[in-house]
C-alpha cells in the first residue's frame, strides 16, 4: 500500500479535487483511436542514429541507451519496429507546437501512408521514395505514428510522450 | 473484445480513481491530466493483451501510477527511459482499493493520529495544490519541517491501515 494510494482515497472520500470534465472526456474519445488488427511496433534502443532530422541526435546517451529527453535541447531519434518495418521518428516541440519528421524503411511500396496521431488530431502524409515523412502544427502531448501499407497490417509506434 | 459502452464504463468506474493517484504524485493538473490520457492509450494499445477483465483496473491505476511517476521525474529534469511500462498480467493488487470506500476507512484512522499530524495530512489532503509555506503559516509550524513531518504522519498512517488489514 503506497502513501500515494491513501493520500489519493483520502481525497476520493472528500470529494475534493475530482477528476475535470474534459479529461474523462479524453479518456472517453481514446477507444476511437485503437487501431483493429493492427501491429504495435516496439521502441528498439539506437546507440547511434542515423537522424532523420538532424545528423546527431544530442539528447541520445549512446552509454545508457536512454532516449526519452534531450537534456541538451533538440530532437532525439526513436526508433520503432515490427512485422518487418522500421518507423524511425524524431518529434520535436517549436513554438509551442509538435513537429514530427521521420523514415519508414525499407522504402515504401505504392499506397503507403504515413499517419501522425495525437488525441484530437490527425495528419496524413504520403512518404517520399526514401520513406522520409514530416508533419507540423500538431498539439504537444500524446502521438503515435501509424504507417498503412495497401494489403498489409497497420504498424503503429508506441504512444510517446512530447512536451517541450 | 470490449466495445465504446463497456469502454466508456471502465472511464465512469476508474478515471476518478487514476487522476486522483496522478495528483497524489505532486502532479500538476496538466501533468496529471497527461499521465491519466496516458494509461488510457496504452490501454488502447493493449486491448489485445488483457485476458482478464478483473485486473483492468489495477491494470489500468498501476499504469497511471507509472506514467506520474515517469511525469514527476520529468518535472524534476531526471532523464528516465519512457518505454518501461508495467506488466499487463501483473498489476499492483493493492491499486484496485483506491476508492472512495477505503478513503472514508482511511479518514477514520487519521482522525485517530495525533497533532500536528492530524491537522497537517487534513490540510494536505484537502489542498492538493497548496505551498508548505502556506501549510506552515496555517499550522505555526517552521516551512523547512511541513515536508519531513508529512513523510513521518503519512507513514504512521500507512502503517495504522495496514495494521487493520493484518
Amino acid at each position: 500500500m503506497s502513501e500515494e494510494y491513501l493520500l489519493a482515497a483520502l481525497r476520493m472520500a472528500a470529494g475534493v479535487d475530482p477528476v475535470p470534465g474534459r479529461v474523462s472526456a479524453d479518456a472517453r474519445a481514446a477507444f476511437a483511436l485503437r487501431l483493429p488488427g493492427g501491429v504495435i511496433a516496439a521502441p528498439v534502443r539506437v546507440s547511434a542514429p542515423p537522424g532523420a532530422r538532424s545528423a546527431t541526435a544530442p539528447g541520445t546517451s549512446p552509454e545508457t541507451g536512454t532516449y526519452g529527453t534531450a537534456p541538451e535541447g533538440g530532437p532525439v531519434m526513436r526508433r520503432f519496429t515490427a512485422d518487418g518495418l522500421t518507423i524511425d521518428i524524431e518529434p520535436a516541440v517549436v513554438g509551442g507546437r509538435l513537429e514530427v519528421a521521420g523514415q519508414v524503411s525499407p522504402p515504401p511500396g505504392p499506397g503507403w501512408e504515413v499517419e501522425v496521431r495525437t488525441a484530437h488530431i490527425s495528419k496524413t502524409r504520403a512518404p517520399s521514395e526514401s520513406g522520409h515523412f514530416a508533419v507540423s502544427g500538431l498539439p504537444p502531448g500524446w502521438v503515435s505514428v501509424v504507417c498503412h501499407r495497401p494489403g498489409l497490417p497497420p504498424v503503429s509506434t508506441r504512444w510517446l510522450h512530447v512536451r517541450a | 473484445m470490449l466495445d465504446q459502452a463497456a469502454w466508456e464504463e471502465l472511464v465512469a468506474r476508474f478515471d476518478g480513481r487514476m487522476w486522483a493517484v496522478a495528483r497524489a504524485f505532486g502532479l500538476s493538473p496538466a501533468d496529471a491530466a497527461d499521465a491519466v490520457q496516458g494509461a488510457w492509450l496504452r490501454m488502447v494499445e493493449s486491448l489485445d493483451g488483457i485476458r482478464d477483465p478483473e485486473r483492468i483496473g489495477a491494470w489500468l491505476i498501476t499504469t497511471t501510477r507509472h506514467e506520474a511517476v515517469r511525469l514527476s521525474r520529468r518535472a524534476r529534469g531526471e532523464v528516465m527511459a519512457d518505454h518501461e511500462l508495467p506488466d499487463v498480467a501483473g498489476p499492483d493488487p493493492a491499486a484496485a482499493i483506491v476508492d472512495a470506500d477505503f478513503g472514508r476507512h482511511v479518514w477514520q484512522r487519521l482522525h485517530t493520529l495525533g497533532e500536528p499530524c492530524r491537522s497537517l495530512l487534513r490540510l494536505y489532503v484537502l489542498n492538493p495544490d497548496a505551498k508548505y509555506a502556506q501549510i506552515a503559516i496555517r499550522l505555526n509550524l517552521p516551512v523547512g519541517s511541513i515536508g519531513p513531518t508529512r513523510a513521518r504522519c503519512l507513514s504512521r498512517l500507512r502503517t495504522l491501515v495496514q495494521d487493520d488489514d493484518a
